[in-house]
């Protein structure tokens, strides 16, 4: 009969301590647990870090495929034959402008406005 | 698992050679991450109170317990966020042990370097009672009562040897089980099951039977 109160003291002296043990971690103060938190944040951003990282990682092999089908292409056919269509820089421009949403809205308007002779319009009105 | 599309082709047009590049990447990755992400945050917040007491108990000073911890939290979130949530709980304690041992390590070559200058930390700089945080919702003997039997094991478990005083705090206090304390203490089931029964048995004759 010794071996089982034995047992059987040995697990309520284990509950004591989980007990006292619980208690002491509902005491931490305000300042620490504000610590923990900042810590728990900091290794979650070195998970997002690592997330981005790998991100542009995986495109990093994008752009040198492309970097270096371009250069092929310069070598090949002479930089002179690598040109940008004029009316592109244009383009880029209006792309940039952060008013050009503004026209998209609208682009059936321009569209029309585009193939439709002014003055001729002016002249019938 | 992630996958890039990637396409390159020629602009039609006449001289111009203008390439276009368009890769795609598929949806269900991200949102994946971020789950795992929240999985994670959710782990560690139901993680760190505990752990933060474990390390403290084991290394006596609440500033480097909370490094240790943090520590641990980053090590586990950069090599182990894409294992099984199961696995979580022993590889964090397996860090966070082996950070508290190396902590002993440094601390013991720290007092030697200290020893030879004539000085050395003394056990009495850590005072228990000062360092005991302020009471929060309980009445005052039991909180009393209470905090006094967490200082005598606390004391009691600092006596104790390193393996023993592990084993005890990961079954106990964090309540794993006998295989995950093996991952944890880097061991076999048998030492855990052989250390922790000689703690609790150390522990028992040393607080008395009125603890």
């Amino acid at each position: 009969m010794k071996e089982p109160n034995e047992k059987q003291a040995a697990e309520q002296f284990s509950e004591r301590a989980k007990a006292a043990f619980d208690n002491s971690v509902e005491q931490l103060d305000a300042a620490t647990l504000s610590r923990l938190n900042r810590g728990r944040h900091v290794a979650l951003d070195a998970v997002q870090g690592n997330r981005l990282a790998a991100t542009w990682g995986r495109w990093l092999p994008v752009t040198g495929v492309a970097a270096a089908a371009l250069l092929t292409m310069m070598l090949v056919r002479g930089p002179d034959a690598v040109t940008l269509p004029a009316d592109s820089v244009a383009d880029f421009e209006i792309l940039l402008e952060s008013e050009s949403l503004e026209m998209f809205e609208n682009l059936e308007f321009y569209s029309w406005l585009d193939s439709t002779d002014l003055d001729a319009l002016g002249n019938a009105g | 698992m992630d996958r890039a599309i990637v396409e390159i082709r020629a602009w039609p047009g006449t001289e111009a050679s203008v390439f276009a590049v368009s890769c795609t990447r598929e949806p269900s990755t991200g949102a994946n991450t971020l789950q795992r992400e929240k999985q994670l945050n959710q782990f560690l917040a139901g993680v760190e109170r505990r752990a933060l007491r474990i390390a403290e108990i084991a290394i006596r000073d609440r500033d480097e317990a909370l490094d240790l911890v943090q520590d641990a939290m980053i090590r586990l979130a950069n090599n182990y966020a894409g294992r099984a949530e199961a696995e979580w709980m022993p590889l964090f304690y397996r860090i966070l042990q082996n950070g508290i041992r190396d902590w002993h390590r440094r601390a013991k070559v720290r007092n030697r370097v200290l020893s030879w200058f004539g000085r050395g930390s003394s056990d009495d700089d850590y005072d228990p009672v000062a360092e005991a945080p302020d009471p929060t919702g309980r009445g005052p003997d039991e909180q009393l009562q209470s905090t006094e039997a967490m200082q005598q094991l606390e004391r009691a478990l600092r006596d104790l040897p390193a393996r023993q005083r592990e084993a005890f705090m990961l079954r106990t206090f964090e309540g794993l089980d006998v295989a995950a304390t093996a991952i944890a203490m880097g061991c076999s089931g048998g030492s855990v099951k052989t250390h922790y029964s000689r703690a609790v048995h150390t522990l028992r004759e040393n607080l008395g039977e009125h603890w």
